[in-house]
């Protein structure tokens, strides 16, 4: 164990506090609905303030290290906690709890809940995994697991569209999984057992095979951070899958392919290597065309959760940008809009499932008139809109505004005009909603739906709740961000520990 | 110590061969005296293996001699790592046992039933022999032992295709055995002995070196018929689907091996006295295992009948481990001679509760069992582990084998392979997700399917035991590795010995 690290029972506990949580659901098909909730929201709830105390220490600059169980001769199952990860282990523990609540509401109606909550805690436990992993394996174990066992929440609703879109997203996910598996074998193999830390790879290990690892890394993680062209799989799972997962697929779930790239680029690879390689110019155009291509195509969506699908594409390209200038300004931007990026993407699609469910419509040109029926939900949707566009004092204007410093100290000042083409392409498709929804004349009432029959469109509290807090969340995070633990500060002290 | 007691290796397997052949006298009046003195005879097996491997462990290999007699000219038993293979045959043959009691009345005639535990004692009995023999020609008896038995098995239901199967199994199961004869033949010919260890040390001073090879050539083609590499795998679907579960679960996980730990066996005498070099055999051998990861899967997608896809895909993985000694490097080889351990595992929990759903539902196809996930959850979940075992998620068993493939391919200065396994397996995936989307998230054809509950505790439990024992294999996959790596180590060793 390296100098400075502190063992800590906290670590494996934020994992398998939803693990566990996870196994109760599956178990719980005959329990009353009531103690399931309870049991589950304790479990969410725990495993945020576990993470939090995580994300608290790390804030300090302390390193917190255990090893679980040694998987092969060389390699221990560790988890290793550092700023990056803490903070990513932070939002999606915030970010699940918001989304378990919304489900209570959103999914109450449905079938084969206990499947449904099962999978959706063990999702959050594999995140947290993720986040925290301490090695190459062990990241790796999370990510397939997180990677294949979400599957069943993406074919849910077992219609045929779901099937379908299921049976893109294990292909999709499957190759960018093998692709990063074999990545990580080759990493092993030219660096040997080392931990997350300093980084593994160095130029002495030959140009050739290391540029074959880094573009494998990258492959693979870029299908799942949903690099144009490896996105087919984000358009399709999100508008099939259930809201509340929605939300996290959206939020956290392709970050995750973003938090593998950065941490190939920080700490497999390391700055000085990837700067030495010349690699990082092809996937900054790479993912400037991801940010610009995903926005046109968003503007040219009808379904509410597929234009909301690709927005998430062209915000992931944010991030990968942000990587790809290697500079210390753009990688606190990029790794502080993955958490910004989380929740007002998740508020977004708790919207857009309101909507669907109460209104019974989803496609643009029905959202007329929505802010008469739903206001809150429509101020909700206007609120992060500006936010997802970058309007100060918001979080989305934090990361823009750091990664626009960057551009300009790495001197590649072209790219300002895909941040500001992004942004402007994200009011495009993003504000004519808004506009629809306030002044616009509502359309009549869809026969059969929700809102025929009840006759109060507006959600009810439980829906609306996490909704609220996550909007709450997108103003807090772009207000206060001078504490030590506040995301941008963690970015910071992140991204200055990369660069150092 | 307890386990230091000599005579535990002859008994490892005299215990099943002696209970095997009285089996059908004991059990005149009632078919239940079979399976309670097949059951006494397999846990007895069990525990008189145990003190082997606790002994291998400890002392490294050791050898018990006939009589008194030594080598090379008494009959030697050998017990070294790869031995260890008896155990797993004794603990997944008692599971096969236990999963019968249920499973056999309702698959055969009753009269057949104290010889179907006559075969199955006799069958493992053949596979812990073949495991622990020091000497050439016991192979071959041993090998005899478990493909006679074999093929009664197949055939143990009296259909008339099981009878097909069964013939067509024969007559490639006989055909291969006569070419490892005819090499362990050739070897005896050119060293004058049959002693394993023996032959070892005389193959390092033979001059002439082609009829060695002939003979390694031979007896691996032999082999790799047994083991049902592709091309040579065409006997193994049929066999292996129609036969009664827990055999099928044996054939699948056992018996297969016969040939792979008969090539872990062969290439340590090769490899030790460095009489033929194996360069050229090897690239064949890894572009076979390459093709038939893939082919394995390519058939198995096509295959509608739930043990037909996971006899196919027992070839591919049979694949994996023949491309991981084809590569032949250290981190290869540990991968491959712990996925004869695992897959072992793996495989029978798959047709174990293949088995289950066949047992209780009556239907065994795909298109008629959907929706059988909600019908048998606990059947249904045990399957589900082992089909993400078998695919290579990690953290389960079998992920272990692709890691250190794949490691191997890369240690071999052959990153091609690396790529070919992981993107061959991926069409594994495509079934076993086909399988898991029928079972969970298609509309069910067969509205009674959905309520027809888990079978009774005689079939879960052993189920259950190996779908627990794929997960925590690879999480505690030090264990397998470690012990056995002192195997490749001595194979690799650059002195010989």
């Amino acid at each position: 164990m390296e100098a400075g690290a502190q063992a800590s029972w906290i670590v494996p506990a934020a994992v398998f506090t939803p693990l566990l949580g996870g196994v109760v659901a599956g178990l719980s098909g005959a329990w009353p609905e009531t103690r399931r909730r309870l049991v589950l929201a304790a479990a969410s709830i725990l495993t945020v303030v576990l993470a939090g105390s995580v994300l608290v220490r790390a804030s300090s600059g302390a390193t917190q290290s255990v090893r679980l169980v040694k998987m092969t001769p060389q390699v221990w199952i560790h988890l290793r906690v550092d700023r990056l990860g803490a903070l990513y282990g932070m939002a999606a523990a915030v970010l699940w709890l918001l989304a378990l609540v919304y489900s209570f509401g959103y999914m109450a109606d449905e079938h084969r809940l206990g499947r449904y909550y099962a999978f959706f805690m063990l999702s959050l436990a594999w995140t947290v995994g993720v986040a925290y992993s301490g090695n190459l394996l062990t990241f790796l174990v999370f990510y397939e697991l997180f990677s294949i066992l979400t599957y069943p929440l993406v074919v849910h609703e077992q219609t045929p569209e779901a099937l379908a879109a299921g049976t893109k997203y294990i292909v999709y996910i499957l190759i960018g999984g093998s692709l990063v598996l074999l990545a990580i074998v080759y990493a092993y193999f030219l660096a040997g057992a080392q931990d997350i830390g300093s980084p593994l790879l160095d130029l002495g290990m030959g140009r050739g095979q290391l540029l074959v690892v880094f573009w494998c890394f990258i492959a693979g993680f870029g299908v799942k951070a949903a690099l144009v062209p490896l996105h087919g799989w984000v358009p399709d799972a999100h508008p099939a899958a259930p809201a509340p997962f929605s939300a996290v697929l959206s939020g956290m779930m392709v970050a995750t392919g973003s938090f593998g790239i950065m941490r190939v680029v920080y700490n497999v690879f390391g700055v000085g290597l990837v700067r030495e390689l010349a690699v990082m110019k092809q996937v900054a155009a790479l993912a400037a065309f991801t940010v610009v291509f995903a926005a046109v195509l968003a503007m040219h969506q009808d379904d509410i959760k597929r234009r909301l699908a690709y927005s998430t594409i062209s915000q992931m390209g944010y991030v990968a940008l942000g990587v790809a200038l290697v500079d210390a300004q753009a990688a606190t931007g990029a790794i502080v809009h993955v958490a910004n990026h989380a929740f007002m993407k998740g508020a977004l699609f708790f919207c857009a499932g309101l909507i669907i469910k109460r209104l019974g419509v989803r496609s643009v040109r029905e959202m007329d008139g929505v802010a008469k029926r739903m206001p809150v939900t429509a101020a909700a949707f206007a609120a992060t809109s500006l936010a997802m566009i970058g309007t100060p004092p918001l979080a989305g204007f934090v990361s823009k505004w750091y990664l626009g410093l960057g551009i300009l100290d790495s001197g590649q000042v072209a790219y300002l005009g895909v941040l500001v083409g992004g942004a402007l392409l994200a009011g495009v498709y993003l504000l004519p909603i808004v506009y629809r929804m306030y002044f616009n004349e509502p359309a009549p009432v869809v026969e059969g739906s929700p809102l025929a029959q009840a006759g109060a469109p507006e959600a009810p509290a439980t829906m609306l709740a996490p909704l609220a807090a996550a909007v709450l969340l997108v103003v807090v995070l772009g207000l206060c961000t001078t504490p030590a633990w506040s995301p941008l500060q963690l970015a910071k002290a992140a991204a200055e520990g990369f660069f150092r | 110590m307890w386990w230091q007691w000599p005579h535990w290796l002859p008994l490892v397997v005299l215990v099943p061969l002696g209970a095997g052949v009285v089996t059908p006298a004991i059990s005149r009046k009632s078919t239940k005296a079979a399976w309670v003195w097949a059951a006494t005879a397999v846990a007895a097996t069990v525990g008189a293996s145990l003190p082997l491997v606790i002994r291998v462990a400890q002392e490294g290999p050791f050898s018990y001699t006939f009589g008194g007699w030594t080598p090379p000219y008494g009959i030697e038993f050998r017990f070294d790592e790869v031995s260890a293979f008896a155990f797993v045959v004794a603990f997944l043959g008692a599971l096969a046992i236990v999963f019968s009691l249920r499973y056999a009345p309702h698959a055969l005639d009753e009269a057949r039933i104290p010889y179907y535990y006559a075969l199955l004692l006799l069958n493992l009995a053949g596979l812990i022999g073949f495991s622990v023999t020091g000497d050439m020609f016991n192979l071959y008896v041993f090998m005899e032992i478990i493909s006679l038995s074999g093929y009664a098995l197949v055939a143990i239901s009296g259909e008339r295709i099981a009878e097909m199967a069964a013939f067509k199994y024969l007559v490639l199961g006989a055909v291969s055995s006569l070419f490892v004869l005819f090499g362990i033949g050739m070897l005896y010919g050119v060293t004058g002995t049959l002693n394993i260890a023996d032959a070892t040390q005389r193959l390092s001073v033979v001059a002439d070196t082609v009829p060695v090879a002939v003979a390694v050539g031979s007896i691996v083609l032999g082999f790799m018929v047994k083991a049902a590499l592709f091309p040579l795998h065409v006997w193994l679907p049929d066999a292996h689907a129609i036969a009664p579960s827990p055999v099928s679960a044996v054939l699948s996980g056992l018996v297969v091996k016969v040939g792979l730990v008969g090539m872990l066996r062969l290439y340590q005498v090769v490899y030790a006295s460095r009489a033929v070099d194996l360069v050229t055999l090897n690239r064949l051998l890894t572009w076979l295992g390459a093709a038939s990861i893939v082919m394995g899967a390519f058939f198995a997608m096509f295959q509608d009948d739930i043990k037909m896809m996971l006899a196919y895909s027992t070839i591919s993985n049979v694949g994996y481990i023949v491309m991981g000694f084809g590569l032949a490097s250290r981190y290869a080889l540990v991968g491959a001679a712990v996925h004869i351990f695992n897959h072992a595992l793996i495989k029978s929990a798959l047709f174990l509760s293949a088995g289950a759903i066949i047992y209780q539902t009556g239907y065994r196809r795909l298109s008629d069992l959907r929706g059988v996930g909600r019908g048998m959850p606990l059947t249904g979940a045990a399957l589900a582990v082992g089909a993400v075992s078998i695919v290579g998620i990690p953290p389960t068993a079998g992920f272990l084998c692709k890691w250190y493939i794949a490691l191997g391919a890369f240690e071999a200065k052959n990153a091609a392979f690396g790529f070919a396994l992981v993107f061959g397996a991926l069409f594994i995936f495509v079934y076993y997700i086909r399988m898991l989307n029928a079972f969970y998230f298609q509309e069910p054809v067969r509205a009674e399917v959905t309520h027809v509950g888990d079978p009774p505790l005689s079939m879960l439990v052993p189920m259950w035991v190996l779908a627990a024992l794929c997960l925590a294999m690879g999480l505690a996959g030090k264990v397998p590795l470690t012990f056995i790596e002192p195997v490749v180590t001595r194979m690799l060793a650059p002195t010989g010995g």
